[in-house]
């Protein structure tokens, strides 16, 4: 090869490390990146089983978001605690997978069946056997013994889809899969994951995940067979509700347990139903309504590791369902069958006891929503306004806001001029849900950015977009279920120079703006540390929410 | 949404007490700071007697300065977010609680550093009648702007954005025309002679200092005799004239209520301004003199 060649080729890698720089931003800029494709054909694509079942059309509209890299030997991918929206499929090389003492420290006081972190793996021969990393016992499993023998030290990985050994590490290899989960749930990641030899890699973002699982049935059966071998007994065994049963039990009720996914709003099941199973809720919201006059009320919701049926099931008088179930969002079940269900119960009598104390539980809320309206609609606004949904939603308490507007000045001032957010949103007793990005948990604006311009910033919980990839397609705006993104013409017109598509040529420069927490700057939120009342907060969670509520 | 309760549980009288009192820690050092410089001065009457330009008396005006000079840097603190927020200078609310408390314990001292006097000069006159006035005026500030907020979460429905209000109404105008295109003309009528001039501009009304529900239900009111009289589809339309009214009377008790908000800060800023430069000139006097 030339000289000529060579200085070529430098500079076709060169611009096409430029042209992902910030399309696969949390890794572009990675050094330890040192090759990153181009967008793919589809010929090229089709070359790798994983893409073999969809047809040009959807291959054509996923390919932006897939690329392949090459990583270095000792390269972190991710790390626990982080947020992925992309998977990883290992094309050559392997990546090895731990925890560390940190994470679990910070699992200690976790529920059992909570998959709010997880790492999704396909299944290969060499994983199944153990890939000679000692998989006899694994750290799901010796947890659950621990539990079993009353050890209050016991450690909980929680939403670890691969049974880590007791070593806390194991070693993937080119057919697997990772990450899948973590980037479709939107959840933290709860191991770490290196390369450990140099590894060419796909990298597949959330927003071609959720359309390839759409289409192929035969994707979901595939990842749902991979959870099914490689995760489902241990998670079931780590269900309060099963811990008591053998492995044998176990082992065969993986075997018979139906996995539903869900798309958000849609019914599980409705009211005057009959009564079928028993649900057991592995990631998302389920939202529970009755009809109450004319129209339905919210009684409760269920979030991952809840269960759904055991009333119904424990008594024979019911043969119908006494609510609707509907999704909140994208939710993954487990359903067990109500023959299994009775199995469970004749043959493990301390079952029962356990479910009349979570039907009794789950009594109690509903009548009291039935009794206190007001807690339904709670149920029903935070539902609605995204507060189960948000990380970072920002609240202001409209009795001590003197409408000052410090918080958008504060926030105009720190994005050179144009706040990010206006003091308007929904009202709710005293307080206003603004229209500040809330930083979901599951950020559907992601999903369908043509350009990957919209993302978790440096991995983490914050959603950003970035305004040189942006090109005002709107799509994140239209996604955003409280419409917290919102276009801003920047003045400017497309050119032949930097239009993306010639469609665009002379049309006017939007550009997708919303609250990005600050997070390239020293200080927190501006909007909270400008407001000088004090009367602006940021919650994590609906129990903060409530906090707030219930202190003023 | 607006009306929505969560049940909760009764208040104790702390937490009550802090809803007015945003940061106790701020009032604790106010109060124990109060105390102290009145049982200094008590202390100090007793045994020597005190004018502005003794030293007990200088001592006593230079902490009145520096802390009224404190106390104005709030100002420049909102007006430079950008950096305050990247220098790392402390929220604004820490501002503020100093901004307070610090000036109104500036009036104290200022008065101590008369002898709680009615100074003589022209000059001192001033500095001493606008210290009273920023001080009052400060505090009438903290009662508004603890009790409007109040007023407009407890009875108005909706929020909002005091710069829009123009925008907004006339929103509700063109919205409130297009319908009355298609209504019969006993509603033409009815909206020509009572809605249609409410909906020209903002117009801030007293009743909402005092009952902002009952200010717009009021007006609300005649709507019910015309309704009586119609038939069902037009029963609809005025439905909704009538709530593009009584959402318009609701921008207008946002407006007059947050206008007094933002009017208030004419009697306060402007001569706190006068009042900081005054002290200036009345440093450099005592100093070149």
């Amino acid at each position: 090869m030339s000289e000529q060649d060579n200085l070529e080729v430098e500079s076709s890698e060169a611009k096409r490390r430029a042209q992902y720089k910030d399309r696969w931003n949390s890794f572009g800029v990675n050094p330890n990146i040192l090759k990153i494709s181009e967008k793919l054909s589809l010929e090229k694509l089709k070359e790798y089983e994983l893409f073999q079942d969809f047809d040009d059309e959807l291959l054509g509209k996923i390919s932006p978001d897939i690329s392949i890299a090459t990583w270095k030997q000792n390269s972190v991918l991710f790390e626990e605690g982080t947020y992925l929206d992309l998977a990883f499929f290992i094309i050559k090389g392997n990546v090895e997978i731990f925890t560390s003492r940190r994470q679990e420290q910070a699992e200690l006081s976790r529920p059992i069946f909570d998959l709010s972190r997880t790492v999704m793996m396909e299944p290969t021969a060499s994983f199944k056997t153990g890939d000679g990393n000692g998989m006899g016992e694994t750290i799901l499993q010796s947890q659950v013994k621990k539990l079993q023998g009353g050890d209050s030290r016991t450690i909980f990985l929680s939403s670890v889809d691969v049974d880590l050994p007791v070593s806390g590490r194991i070693k993937l290899g080119p057919g697997e899969i990772l990450g899948e989960i973590g980037a479709m749930s939107g959840w933290p990641q709860s191991v770490t994951a290196r390369t450990a030899t140099d590894c060419e890699l796909l990298q597949i973002r959330v927003a071609a995940l959720r359309k390839m699982k759409d289409e192929s049935s035969a994707l979901q059966k595939r990842l749902d067979q991979i959870y099914r071998q490689r995760s489902l007994a241990s998670h079931l065994k780590t269900t309060p509700l099963l811990q008591k049963c053998d492995e044998a039990f176990i082992q065969a009720l993986t075997q018979k347990v139906e996995l539903i996914p869900l798309k958000p709003n849609k019914a599980l099941f409705k009211e005057g139903d009959p009564v079928d199973a028993l649900y057991l809720v592995r990631s998302g919201f389920i939202k529970l309504s009755q009809q109450f006059g004319e129209e339905p009320i919210v009684v409760t919701y269920l979030s991952k590791g809840m269960t759904l049926g055991e009333i119904e099931l424990l008594l024979d008088d019911i043969e119908k369902w006494k609510f609707t179930a509907t999704s909140a969002e994208y939710c993954d079940l487990v359903k067990i069958s109500r023959a299994d269900f009775r199995e469970l119960v004749r043959k493990y009598p301390s079952v029962e006891k356990l479910l009349w104390e979570t039907a009794v539980a789950r009594i109690k809320e509903t009548g009291s929503s039935k009794k206190n309206i007001g807690q339904a609609e709670f149920i029903q606004t935070a539902l609605e306004t995204g507060l189960v949904q948000g990380n970072s939603v920002l609240v202001i308490d409209l009795d001590t806001c003197t409408r000052c507007d410090d918080c958008v000045r504060g926030c105009a001032d720190t994005h050179g001029g144009r706040p990010r957010f206006v003091r308007e949103g929904d009202k709710y007793e005293n307080f206003l849900i603004t229209k500040a990005c809330y930083h979901c948990r599951d950020p559907l604006c992601l999903v369908g950015c043509p350009t990957g311009a919209i993302r978790r910033a440096n991995i983490g919980a914050v959603v950003e977009i970035e305004d040189s990839l942006c090109i005002g397609c709107t799509a994140c705006a239209k996604n955003c279920p409280y419409d917290a993104i919102v276009m801003l013409d920047t003045g400017t017109a497309w050119t032949n120079d930097n239009a993306p598509a010639d469609y665009l040529i002379g049309k006017a420069r939007l550009l997708a703006s919303k609250c990005d927490l600050c997070s390239h700057t020293n200080h927190g939120p501006a909007c909270v540390n400008n407001c000088p009342h004090g009367c602006a907060f940021r919650v994590g969670s609906l129990e903060a929410f409530r906090q707030l509520l219930e202190r003023n | 949404m607006a009306g929505k309760k969560l049940q909760r549980k009764p208040l104790k009288l702390w937490p009550r007490l802090r809803r007015w009192v945003e940061s106790p820690d701020w009032l604790t050092v106010f109060l124990i700071a109060t105390a102290a410089c009145l049982l200094i001065y008590l202390l100090n009457a007793v045994f020597a007697e005190i004018r502005p330009y003794n030293w007990w008396g200088l001592t006593y005006g230079t902490l009145a300065s520096i802390l009224m000079a404190g106390a104005g840097l709030y100002a420049v603190r909102r007006r430079m977010v950008k950096t305050a927020l990247s220098w790392r200078l402390g929220r604004n609310q820490t501002w503020l609680q100093f901004h307070l408390y610090g000036g109104t314990l500036a009036l104290l001292l200022t008065l101590m550093h008369s002898g709680f006097r009615v100074p003589s000069g022209a000059l001192d006159w001033w500095l001493w009648f606008l210290s009273l006035w920023v001080t009052a005026s400060g505090i009438l500030g903290v009662l508004l702007q603890k009790w409007i907020p109040k007023i407009l979460t407890s009875g108005l429905a909706m929020e909002v954005v005091y710069e829009r209000i123009p925008e907004l109404i006339n929103e509700i105008r063109g919205k409130s025309e297009q319908l009355i295109q298609t209504c019969a003309d006993p509603v033409k009528d009815f909206y020509r002679k009572n809605i249609a001039v409410a909906l020209v501009n903002t117009q801030p009304r007293l009743i909402y200092y005092v009952d902002v529900t009952g200010g717009i239900q009021s007006r609300l009111k005649q709507f019910e005799y015309l309704r009586r009289f119609l038939p069902s589809d037009e029963k609809d339309k005025l439905d909704r004239l009538e709530l593009y009214y009584r959402t318009k009377l609701e921008i207008d008790a946002h407006y007059t209520l947050q206008k007094t908000m933002r009017w208030w800060m004419y009697t306060h800023v402007p001569l706190s301004l006068v009042l900081l430069i005054l002290i200036g000139f009345h440093l450099f006097a005592v100093l070149y003199y």
